[in-house]
């Protein structure tokens, strides 16, 4: 197991080395600079003696490798250097945001199992009847509504008709989580309901389910101790992918909420081409995935000893 | 008893989310703007107070540090502007200029910094040179060579004649800020204005405090809280929620949910014009005929009432009519689009093939229409025009992007460039020419040239009297208007919002001045 993990871990330094390169390279591809979208922003036309010394201050008058490899150096050694766009540094706004991420995560991974676990069950058990159909269409209309929509929907109807929500998040509360969190969770329990319930349906179609139900076993009890079971890999790996994307924000809920997370401000330092930020976020993309699936794998393992890690089975 | 299972689930899933809410009654709507302990709050909702737009703080020798410093009332200028955009002392009592580079000012007595210091001549030149030392674009403008100081008497030399220096020193770069007292972690400087920063976090917001010994009146709120609400949705309903008092920056369709007893509106044009830039490189656009068929081929006010729903003003040319040298001081093409057709026809430029699009010498009459999306009315406009010129007979190719600023640098890529720029930030003329329109403006990407313009902006900048100035000034946009070298669609409306209690939240044309000593709140 630990030379396993030893290995994953070492596996992130290539991975890391690429994607900075690839994200470094796309973000000059992409055209403009932090100097110039600054003048659009805010309307100001600057001389060029105004643009060469702030370009010459933040280094953007070297040529692309030279930028990279210098990047990559104060990388190496610690330092994720500062934002061209607030001057702030960039590790410490990041960890400064963090907190704010993970009880996003956190509350809307929990309210998603709360909400997709049961009705996935449910509708599996009562498949084709009036509760299943009635869970398929709310899934279904779910998946289709963008996550703004839902959110100003909600923002609508839980903090101007029933205000009992701040409509700006005013911290890292649970008041103020409560909206963005459950607006990532209707999205993601739309999804994860379809999956449950034809994970739960294809185990009740096993000899097992029969085989019990002949023997007389309560259905509860084989629900819960062998179907539920099984199709536990299968919420596994969901969440794990959910996690993930999660972990790394969500910049439209982020945004709509004022909610101070990693997401946000990944996009607005693509927007302002801040890319001392996009490249920190980019690191933190890749080492959540890298960890998160090295984790996932792990928990596989727990859950079911015949897998072996490094995908050979017993 | 997997009814019951479930019905349990459901329940806890309700509980969790609506248990959120009943925690913490305090929270709701009008939670913000009560009077707790006798004390007036105001909450102010604000899209453009963030690092994007240069503002991190609201330290003004930092970036545009300076406009969130003179919006939030927390510095002044030495100068100011009225609502005619005329230059007024503020913290100056008067001034003389002495000589062409010398200028003596006079301070206001009785005035201090939050701090509690004494703004004195020698402050104020602390302040100046801590400028002119860090912001680069200050110490270009204002060209100073050398400040003195005398209890309360300032004087100014400057290395080059510099005839707007008093508008200069009206730039929110020039807030005097007690530089002794520093500049705190958050970026927090210490002004003379009617309320003090006490904490301020990047991207967020900030809390302001009353200056209970401000020299000009006393403020009437206790406490005010500025918060950055970037999405204009969420501005929107947080102000119907009544979580904020009053918000800047709403999107012009949220406008009629305000349009009740409940609100009160304030707006006025600004000096950002939406303009489109020839490019005399093109053989489209370096024709004259053609130029003046796009000029008369735009109609503006269908423009501005219909796509902008009345939210903006038709231009003229290059300034607003809230300058005395703008409005209709100058006179441009109008909308005639059978006029356009007339001179198309007449410069040759006709529909041989039947297929809509003019051509001339077998080039067809093709026009490639350079902007960029940033700014919601840009895309709009592009594709109004790309309609009404199509009716004359233009092809309109629209290459809306992120990239134009590397686009436009290549002149054989574009034949219109539209933007959106502040063309008089401190309300003199000379600065929209200097950077847009001379041989060596740096904007100036379709190289326009008229020599009578060189003349006209080389007698500017060395015009001190400020009604010569204006007639330059109109000179000048008759000028480029003549030759239709640029054409000026429509100025920006500047519009805030609050609710009906809320008094003294006035507009302004330059964008300066938004929370002032007489802003009130009167609960009912």
């Amino acid at each position: 197991m630990g030379k396993y993990i030893l290995k994953r871990v070492l596996m992130l330094l290539p991975i890391l080395f690429g994607i900075t390169f690839l994200s470094f390279a796309m973000m000059r591809l992409a055209g403009s600079d932090v100097v110039m979208q600054q003048m659009d922003t805010t309307g100001m036309a600057f001389s060029q003696e105004v643009l060469d010394a702030r370009r010459a201050e933040l280094g953007l008058d070297q040529p692309f490798l030279v930028q990279y490899i210098s990047w990559l150096g104060d990388f190496l050694t610690g330092h994720l250097g500062v934002s061209y766009v607030s001057g702030e540094d960039v590790f410490a706004s990041f960890i400064s945001k963090l907190p704010a991420t993970l009880l996003l995560t956190v509350v809307s991974i929990v309210l998603t199992v709360l909400i997709s676990v049961p009705l996935g069950i449910l509708a599996a058990v009562r498949k084709n009847r009036w509760s299943d159909r009635l869970i398929r269409v709310c899934s279904f209309a779910g998946n289709s509504l963008p996550n703004f929509f839902v959110a100003l929907l909600f923002m609508y109807l839980f903090s101007i008709r029933f205000p009992i929500f701040p409509v700006i998040a005013g911290g890292t509360d649970l008041k103020s989580v409560a909206l963005p969190a459950l607006t990532l969770s209707v999205a993601m329990s739309s999804r994860y309901v379809r999956q449950v319930r034809a994970a739960v349906l294809d185990e009740l179609n096993k000899e097992y389910v029969q085989a019990a139900r002949a023997r007389g076993i309560r259905f509860s009890v084989t629900l819960w101790k062998s179907v539920f079971r099984s199709c536990l890999m299968t919420i596994l790996t969901l969440l794990a992918l959910s996690i993930g994307s999660l972990l790394g924000g969500t910049a439209i809920v982020e945004s709509v909420f004022m909610w101070d997370g990693v997401g946000k401000m990944a996009v607005d330092a693509i927007n302002m081409r801040d890319y001392p930020v996009i490249q920190a976020y980019v690191v933190w993309m890749a080492i959540i995935y890298v960890l998160v699936n090295l984790l996932t794998d792990i928990i596989y393992r727990l859950l079911d000893p015949r897998i072996r890690l490094g995908g050979k089975e017993a | 008893m997997i009814k019951r299972w479930m019905i349990l689930l459901m329940t806890a899933v309700l509980l969790t989310v609506s248990g959120c809410g009943s925690r913490s009654p305090e929270t709701g709507t009008d939670a913000v703007s009560e009077h707790a302990d006798g004390q007036k709050t105001f909450v102010f909702g604000d899209t453009t107070f963030n690092a994007e737009n240069g503002e991190p703080d609201i330290n003004p020798h930092n970036e545009n540090g300076g406009w969130a410093c003179i919006r939030y009332g927390v510095g002044e200028t030495l100068f100011r502007f009225n609502d005619a955009m005329e230059i007024k002392p503020w913290l100056a009592e008067s001034y003389e200029n002495v000589d062409e580079r010398t200028w003596v000012i006079r301070l206001r007595d009785g005035v201090t910094f939050t701090s509690g210091r004494k703004m004195d001549a020698a402050a104020v030149k602390e302040c100046l040179d801590a400028l002119v030392s860090t912001h680069v674009r200050a110490a270009g403008d204002l060209h100073i060579e050398e400040i003195t100081a005398e209890g309360q008497t300032l004087t100014i030399r400057t290395e080059i004649p510099v005839p707007a220096l008093l508008h200069y020193l009206a730039d929110p770069y020039g807030c005097i800020c007690d530089v002794q007292a520093g500049v705190s972690e958050e970026g927090i400087v210490q002004g003379t204005g009617p309320y003090r920063a006490v904490s301020l976090t990047t991207d967020t917001g900030m809390e302001l405090e009353k200056n209970e010994n401000y020299w000009n009146g006393k403020p009437k709120i206790d406490h005010i809280t500025i918060r950055t609400i970037s999405d204009g949705d969420t501005l929107t309903m947080a102000l119907q929620s009544g979580e904020i008092d009053a918000a800047y920056g709403l999107p012009y369709v949220s406008y009629p949910l305000f349009e009740t007893g409940d609100y009160t509106f304030t707006g006025c044009a600004t000096s950002r014009v939406f303009f489109g830039a020839m490019n005399y490189e093109s053989e489209i656009t370096s024709d004259p005929a053609v130029r003046k068929a796009i000029a008369m081929g735009i109609d503006k006010e269908g423009f501005v009432e219909t796509l902008l729903g009345g939210n903006g003003y038709p231009a003229v040319g290059v300034y607003p009519d809230t300058f005395s040298f703008g409005g209709d001081r100058v006179t441009a093409e109008t909308y005639d689009p059978e006029g356009a057709a007339q001179v198309l026809e007449e410069a040759g430029w006709t529909d041989t093939d039947g297929d809509g699009v003019r051509e001339k010498d077998g080039r067809p009459l093709v026009l490639r229409w350079l902007t960029y999306p940033s700014r919601q009315e840009q895309p709009l406009l592009a594709e109004f025009a790309q309609a009404t010129l199509g009716a004359i007979g233009f092809q309109v190719e629209i290459n809306n992007t992120a990239d134009h600023n590397r686009i436009r640098a290549d002149r054989s890529a574009w034949d219109i460039y539209v933007s959106a720029m502040v063309t008089a930030p401190t309300g003199d003329p000379e600065y929209f020419f200097t950077y847009h329109c001379l041989d060596d403006s740096p904007q100036n990407d379709g190289r326009y040239h008229n020599d009578h313009l060189e003349q006209l902006a080389d007698e500017m900048s060395r015009t001190f009297d400020e009604g010569r100035r204006e007639q330059l000034a109109v000179e000048m946009q008759q000028t480029i208007l003549n030759d239709n070298a640029y054409v000026f669609c429509s100025h920006l409306q500047m519009n805030m919002v609050a609710k009906a209690t809320v008094t003294g939240l006035t507009a302004h044309p330059c964008d300066y001045y938004e929370i002032t000593v007489d802003l009130d709140i009167n609960e009912t």
